[in-house]
């Protein structure tokens, strides 16, 4: 999409006064519903949506996988389900070893046509093949809040592969920060079902229950994303499809509830100066910070809901 | 079959009766961005649809000199069903899925009205509980209602299998894949026309009569709720 030059003229001497077009300060948030289980056939489902802008629906589905990182030995000595020794992965090298009793998250990010009314179809695979990215590398990472060691069902052979996948339904702006909504909505709503595993000689055996079920441990610790667009000299969040045409760069920090940093992301054509960069990511903690416990309050409403049965809207 | 699909009782496996559809739910008019959505809920499938156009192809050879092109693109998500799976967009059923849709809609829509433009009609399932065509098609002619696109008629379809000897109404995904005869027709409801007819199995001749009747009758049914659901987004405002 092009902008006009009066039009972006306009929209950055705006900013840089503290005003926007739609009336909303510097940072401001556009209101956001969030609603959970909608999907009934995957594990946790979360639809965000932005007033009269982006939406996006994530699913969680799990399943059980082999753990990753296994070398090619160990999968010789396991057979199926059943492992000769839990301690196989301990003579497996070094990175194999840390990652040997852990789950993990995948993540893949898809788009409707919407958003291709803003940007060109390669443009639009490249932000979804990033977004997927970021969103992998965040979940998976030390900060990403899950308990990926919770996800192992047995030592060195056997976890539990959590596949998120995110769909953009409808595009305006501020893409990313409605992703991290959305997939922590659908992490809080996801149900793992109850995994027991016994030991008889040496051979481990996991049963899979039909009706017990938890929740994913850490769930609360997920971060959120925090995105500020630079414009001529100021800065805004929550920015317009319009606005993201004025900005010259962005930057998103990635906050959990505690306000820890958990990964920061620079995105656009553009340059930052180090003085406004700190700036930034001070600003992008403390809203963050703010967003997740707004969150928060939302999370646990849906949480109510669905303890009281109420079924939710959806898309009707 | 493994498993009875019609009980003595004359009930069938989620407590139906033989020429009964399942619950109907509709939304018109979801997004901001494309001209005209929709949303088709019926039973447990659950379908989106959205549609861009008539507008400039992005191409300059996908364009007809008399008419507008449209294009299908048929998506299914990958938590829909019960076992995850992960679909490309190169996928030759969906492909398939996708080109049927377009034929059905191809006679209906004036594309004579827009040469040298193109229509593009998305297509998202969200969950898979059998007949996802059928609520595909349904939610695509909400949507391109919604996008002020001239039709002759609503394009509405159903599906009728064929089990101990019933025809049975709108197939769930256990009917489905218990190997009965399934048939989906897209029908014109003022003419009554068939636009689209589909069948993968078996069935005598004999039977097909009932199943096909059953079939439109399903489509009359839920023409009157489409009708419903348009003129009820029509007197409802929406934000520019």
């Amino acid at each position: 999409m092009l902008i006009g030059a009066s039009e972006r003229d306009f929209i950055t001497k705006g900013v840089e006064s503290g005003i926007r077009a739609d009336g909303r300060g510097p940072l401001d948030f556009r209101q956001f519903f969030l609603e959970t289980g909608m999907i009934t056939q995957a594990s946790g489902s979360c639809r965000a949506t932005i007033d009269f802008g982006t939406d996006v629906l994530a699913g969680v589905k799990v399943q059980v996988g082999d753990i990753e990182g296994r070398v090619d030995s160990d999968e010789a000595q396991a057979d199926g389900a059943m492992v000769e020794d839990a301690g196989a992965g301990d003579d497996a090298e070094t990175g194999a070893q840390s990652r040997g009793n852990v789950g993990r998250v995948v993540c893949t990010v898809e788009c409707s046509p919407a958003a291709k009314s803003v940007l060109d179809a390669r443009e639009v695979d490249d932000m979804c093949n990033e977004y997927s990215q970021i969103l992998t590398r965040t979940l998976n990472g030390p900060h990403g809040g899950l308990d990926l060691q919770k996800l192992c069902i047995i030592p060195g052979s056997t976890c539990w592969v959590v596949n998120v996948d995110v769909l953009i339904l409808d595009y305006g702006g501020n893409v990313l920060d409605t992703i991290f909504m959305a997939v922590r909505g659908a992490l809080h709503n996801t149900r793992l079902p109850k995994a027991t595993v016994e030991q008889t000689d040496g051979h481990f055996e996991f049963d899979i229950s039909d009706d017990e079920t938890e929740i994913l441990a850490g769930r609360e610790s997920v971060p959120v994303a925090m995105t500020l667009s630079k414009i001529g000299t100021s800065r805004i969040v929550d920015s317009t499809p319009l606005e993201a045409l004025c900005s010259a760069a962005q930057v998103t920090v990635f906050v959990n509830r505690a306000g820890n940093v958990c990964g920061l992301q620079k995105s656009g054509k553009g340059s930052l100066e180090p003085s406004i960069l700190i700036d930034m990511i001070e600003t992008g903690v403390k809203l963050g910070t703010e967003l997740a416990e707004k969150l928060d309050a939302v999370l646990d409403r849906e949480e109510r809901d669905r303890l009281s049965h109420i079924e939710p809207t959806g898309f009707r | 079959m493994s498993r009875e699909l019609l009980a003595p009782e004359g009930l069938r496996v989620d407590g139906r009766r033989p020429p009964e559809l399942r619950r109907l739910l509709t939304r018109v008019g979801l997004f901001a961005v494309a001209d005209g959505s929709a949303y088709v809920e019926l039973g447990n499938t659950k379908c989106l649809a959205a549609v861009y156009g008539p507008k400039e192809p992005r191409t300059q050879s996908a364009q007809l000199h008399d008419r507008a092109v449209i294009n299908v693109e048929y998506n299914v998500a990958s938590f829909s069903s019960g076992e995850r799976k992960s679909r490309t967009r190169r996928d030759k059923r969906l492909l398939e899925i996708a080109s049927v849709i377009k034929r059905t809609f191809e006679p209906v829509v004036m594309t004579a009205t827009f040469p040298r433009s193109e229509i593009d009609i998305y297509i998202q399932i969200l969950q898979l509980d059998g007949g996802a065509l059928h609520a595909a098609i349904n939610a695509s002619c909400l949507a391109m209602i919604d996008a002020g696109i001239p039709m002759s008629d609503y394009v509405v379809a159903c599906s009728a299998g064929f089990a101990s000897g019933t025809a049975l109404l709108d197939l769930n995904y256990i009917e489905e894949s218990a190997e009965t005869p399934a048939l989906t027709v897209a029908m014109l409801p003022k003419s009554g026309k068939l636009t689209m007819l589909n069948m993968e199995s078996r069935l005598h001749l004999d039977h097909f009569k009932d199943v096909l009747d059953l079939a439109t009758e399903g489509c009359k049914s839920l023409a009157e709720s489409l009708d419903e659901a348009v003129r009820k987004a029509c007197k409802t405002p929406r934000p520019i």
